[in-house]
């Protein structure tokens, strides 16, 4: 798309941007992809149409508050990313664009208030999990307080699990195979503690030492898709600091939306002084099932040991893992490769489940329809189980399915491949 | 510059428009009371999103209606003939000739919440109202043993209204006809906002507004013929080492008897633009490859024919892979797909030509537009249905660094080939505003004027997509 943006003004998210705008040549492939078009049906809630509102807020011939309300609706999902024949990276552009125009935004005292809120506690597990606890003695309250409160009440689960401190070093089984640095996360450390545990477990079975680095915090993504950049950058750059990619085989995360936080840092860092150190680092990430499915394409991986039954699963893709990612396969292969288990592929599968980072709290009414057709589409599968690669989708699905009246279980793929190992599949 | 100039580049000079936001104008105002605000957008970031398509940008709308029925296209055109602005049909505006684009400030009636469809099975038809998405009508009509065939590249965003408005083809038109091939009856809007129902017998009127693109009526529904899908589909691929042999081979199956449903060509640029989205493993060093599908009820007959275009593909010069799976078929029927938007990546912007040519003439035209490209500075491709001779050369260009009016020279250029092996300017995506000067060398004065004529009987006013198909000034006369 021909644009006037002042790149020279703009510097390196400058480039970033008018990149992807010139990229884009307007050709509609990416509306069927996109959630909220499927939601709204019109041109301003489409990739497409938020390309030429950020076009236009750039070049100074839109005010912000006009675009604000569409793009605030883009769940940052990049099924538009997948879509795209001419290679648009919209994520780019939206990340960065949301950086960009923050610090120009007048936001309501209590809109504020709770972004700062999120964005607080989201990064620091023991904080997130004693919110989480205040959260949970609140729930009865819920039908009377307003939406912006009730939305994240509803997406507590019934109890918070007690905190599971990691050890910095977990060593291999047997011979050792590799080594690797992971990441632990925040909000699921106090939401899901088992995913790390199992991933532990399962690594360390496969004859994998872990290294969880001091120093190491959030990977960044919340700040820097809801638009605090200069947060963001303290965040990525103590990453940069802890974790040393050449100490490593592989810089592991276990959160879809993490391992796409890491792996954005060189176009974060774009134009400046660390952009050849995220690089570097961007290099090593991989996402846990990444890693592991490399194992099983060697013929190195552990067999699982078969499960007792017949089991169906429905794999759900996280779309920081599908769209930002391109991981698609492995986590699929990781679940075959369990004897007895048959993986069910959910319709309109490349929709987004609403949960989408801050998404459900910042916009919870798409989000509610969202996850609502989502748990619809995946039961309709009729699963045993149900698979995903990220907590926040984990957290939404768990919900909706319930609220669906099902008792089906929601877990992470390492979890079932950890319970297979541990014969209670 | 001219308005045809202006055209193949995405700032023209009437992109912005003066007063910004709100419901500043009559018409807004108006609408908003007929229709309620949920219908009509008035904001400036509204309207700015509804003055493309999927190659041009033209002027900002002063309002925009989301139509939820007939009644309501009838209350906005009505408001608009009383505020005397002109009117502008849309789909899902991936159309490729400017046709969804407007050129002047007005309404733009925009389809997308129109979605009402019906499968009647025993009939055998669907009826679909101008917004549903093309792909959506086969996946209701798959469970009752039925299939749309009509399937242009954009089939899982382009609506019904639209593919009618541009007479869309696709892979399948080969073998199973156009989008107006399809229809058995038509519901339109016409500029005084009345409601018509048309059939085709007597004067074949709805004939006449599929492929108007707009400018003689708004179609809000349409009845579809159905058909059972084929029982059996196999898939090659060929590739060549030189373009016009391509086209040799196409003619020579064809004339062997054969009767594909499916003949598709794209030429090295385009397979390597591809390649680089989904890396499929496709012939990079091929200069042209060929895709092909036979179908049909008995198993034997298909692949009888498969090996007829084998045969003509070798005979040419060419190397033949067959699709080893219904998958591998399936990917590569993307790649042919994905082709057009995937230019993108070249260039940011083209001029696209949907040339139609006799078969046998095929080769000939094929070397000489890849003559005329390979002597100019541009990146001139090829692709397109080539079983029909419908081809579809684009010169990609980056308005930024290159000249506008090289590129619009090239392209008449490019034109006058087709006319001169007796072809024509389009085959599905229509006139629009891009092709709109190259009318006069393809039309006669005298049929120029009957289709004034007929424009004039439809529209008197002028008021529909104005600056569409009719040569510049005609149309300037007219309004």
């Amino acid at each position: 798309m021909n644009n006037e943006i002042p790149v020279q003004a703009l510097g390196g998210q400058g480039e970033v941007m008018a990149h992807a705008v010139d990229a884009c040549v307007h050709c509609g492939f990416c509306l069927p992809a996109c959630p909220t078009y499927a939601l709204l049906g019109d041109e301003m809630d489409s990739p497409r149409g938020r390309i030429v509102l950020m076009k236009e807020v750039l070049e100074g011939g839109l005010p912000l508050a006009d675009a604000a309300p569409h793009l605030d609706r883009c769940l940052g999902c990049q099924a538009c990313v997948t879509a795209c024949p001419s290679g648009v990276p919209y994520g780019e552009l939206i990340t960065a664009f949301r950086g960009w125009s923050e610090p120009q935004r007048q936001r309501s005292a209590l809109d504020r208030s709770k972004r700062w809120a999120i964005l607080k506690a989201l990064p620091a597990p023991r904080l997130f999990s004693v919110a989480a606890r205040v959260g949970q003695f609140a729930k009865p309250l819920a039908p009377v307080l307003p939406a912006a409160l009730r939305g994240p009440l509803d997406l507590l689960p019934e109890t918070v699990p007690a905190m599971q401190p990691s050890p910095k070093v977990t060593p291999a089984r047997g011979v050792q195979r590799g080594r690797v640095a992971f990441l632990v996360g925040c909000a699921q450390q106090a939401l899901a503690p088992n995913f790390n545990a199992a991933t532990l477990r399962v690594l360390a079975r496969n004859g994998i030492e872990v290294v969880i680095p001091d120093g190491q915090g959030c990977c960044g993504a919340a700040a820097l898709h809801t638009g605090a950049r200069d947060e963001a950058l303290k965040l990525v750059r103590a990453n940069l600091d802890a974790f040393h990619p050449d100490d490593f085989d592989a810089i592991l995360s276990n959160a879809a939306g993490c391992g796409a936080g890491l792996k954005e840092y060189p176009m974060v860092l774009h134009g400046e002084p660390d952009e050849a150190r995220a690089k570097a680092f961007a290099a090593k990430v991989m996402d846990i099932s990444e890693y592991l499915n490399t194992l099983l394409q060697n013929g190195e991986l552990e067999p699982p040991v078969p499960a007792s039954r017949p089991l169906t699963v429905a794999y759900h893709d996280a779309c920081h893992l599908a769209h930002a990612q391109g991981v698609r396969a492995a986590p699929r292969a990781l679940l075959r490769a369990i004897p007895g288990v048959r993986v069910l592929e959910v319709p309109e599968g490349d929709l987004c489940c609403g949960s989408a980072g801050t998404y459900n709290l910042e916009q919870p009414a798409l989000a509610g329809q969202l996850g609502e057709r989502k748990a619809k589409n995946i039961l309709s599968t009729t699963p045993d189980l149900i698979a995903s690669g990220n907590i926040g989708c984990h957290t939404q699905i768990q919900s909706h399915v319930r609220r669906q009246g099902s008792p089906t279980l929601v877990l992470h793929t390492i979890e079932i491949l950890d319970r297979a190992y541990r014969g209670e599949l | 510059m001219n308005t045809e100039k202006l055209a193949l580049t995405t700032n023209s000079s009437a992109r912005k428009p003066a007063s910004a936001g709100g419901a500043s104008n009559a018409l807004a105002a108006d609408l908003t009371r007929a229709l309620g605000p949920r219908k009509v957008l008035s904001n400036l970031s509204e309207r700015l999103n509804y003055r493309y398509d999927a190659i041009q940008f033209g002027a900002t709308p002063l309002a925009v209606v989301l139509p939820e029925s007939t009644e309501d296209v009838v209350a906005a055109v009505r408001a608009a003939r009383a505020a005397g602005v002109p009117i502008v049909g849309r789909g899902a505006a991936s159309g490729l000739s400017g046709g969804a684009a407007p050129l002047e400030p007005g309404l733009v009636i925009s389809f997308t919440r129109m979605t009402r469809l019906t499968i009647h099975q025993g009939r055998r038809e669907a009826t679909a109202q101008a917004g549903v998405v093309t792909l959506a009508v086969t996946e209701a009509a798959r469970p009752h043993g039925l299939i749309y065939p009509p399937d242009p590249a954009s089939f899982r965003t382009s609506t019904i209204g639209g593919n009618l408005a541009e007479n869309a083809g696709g892979p399948m038109c080969f073998k199973y006809g156009v989008s107006g091939d399809y229809v058995r009856a038509l519901e339109f809007v016409d500029e005084a906002g009345e409601v018509h129902r048309l059939t085709r017998d007597v004067f074949d009127l709805a004939g006449l507004l599929i492929g108007s693109e707009g400018t003689l009526g708004l179609i809000t529904e349409a009845t579809l013929r159905l058909i059972p899908p084929p029982r059996f589909t196999r898939t090659l691929m060929a590739h060549f080492p030189e373009v016009g042999a391509c086209a040799e081979a196409v003619s020579r199956a064809i004339a062997a008897g054969a009767v594909p449903s499916k003949l598709e060509f794209m030429d090295r640029a385009c397979t390597n633009a591809v390649e680089d989205y989904l890396h499929l493993g496709l012939p990079r060093d091929a200069e042209a490859v060929l895709l092909v599908d036979t179908d049909g009820e008995d198993l034997e007959t298909v692949q009888d024919e498969l090996r007829l275009v084998e045969d003509a593909c070798v005979a040419s010069g060419g190397t033949v892979r067959r699709a080893a799976t219904e998958d591998e078929g399936a990917q590569l029927w993307r790649a042919r797909r994905s082709v057009s938007p995937a230019l993108g990546r070249i260039r940011p912007q083209r001029m696209n030509e949907d040339i139609v040519v006799p078969r046998s003439a095929l080769p000939d035209v094929v070397r000489e537009i890849r003559a005329l490209g390979d002597a100019s500075p541009f990146p001139v491709v090829q692709f397109g249905h080539i079983g029909d001779g419908n081809l579809h050369p684009n010169i990609l260009f980056d308005p930024r660094r290159e000249d506008a009016h090289a590129v619009h020279d090239l392209a008449h250029r490019i034109a006058l080939v087709a006319i001169r092996h007796g072809g024509v300017l389009s085959g599905e995506h229509g006139i629009g505003s891009m092709k709109r000067d190259f009318m006069r060398d393809a039309v006669d004065p005298e049929t120029l004027a009957a289709l004034r004529g007929v424009k004039r009987a439809l529209d008197p006013h002028g008021a529909l997509n104005p600056g569409k198909i009719l040569p510049a000034e005609e149309v300037m006369v007219d309004g």
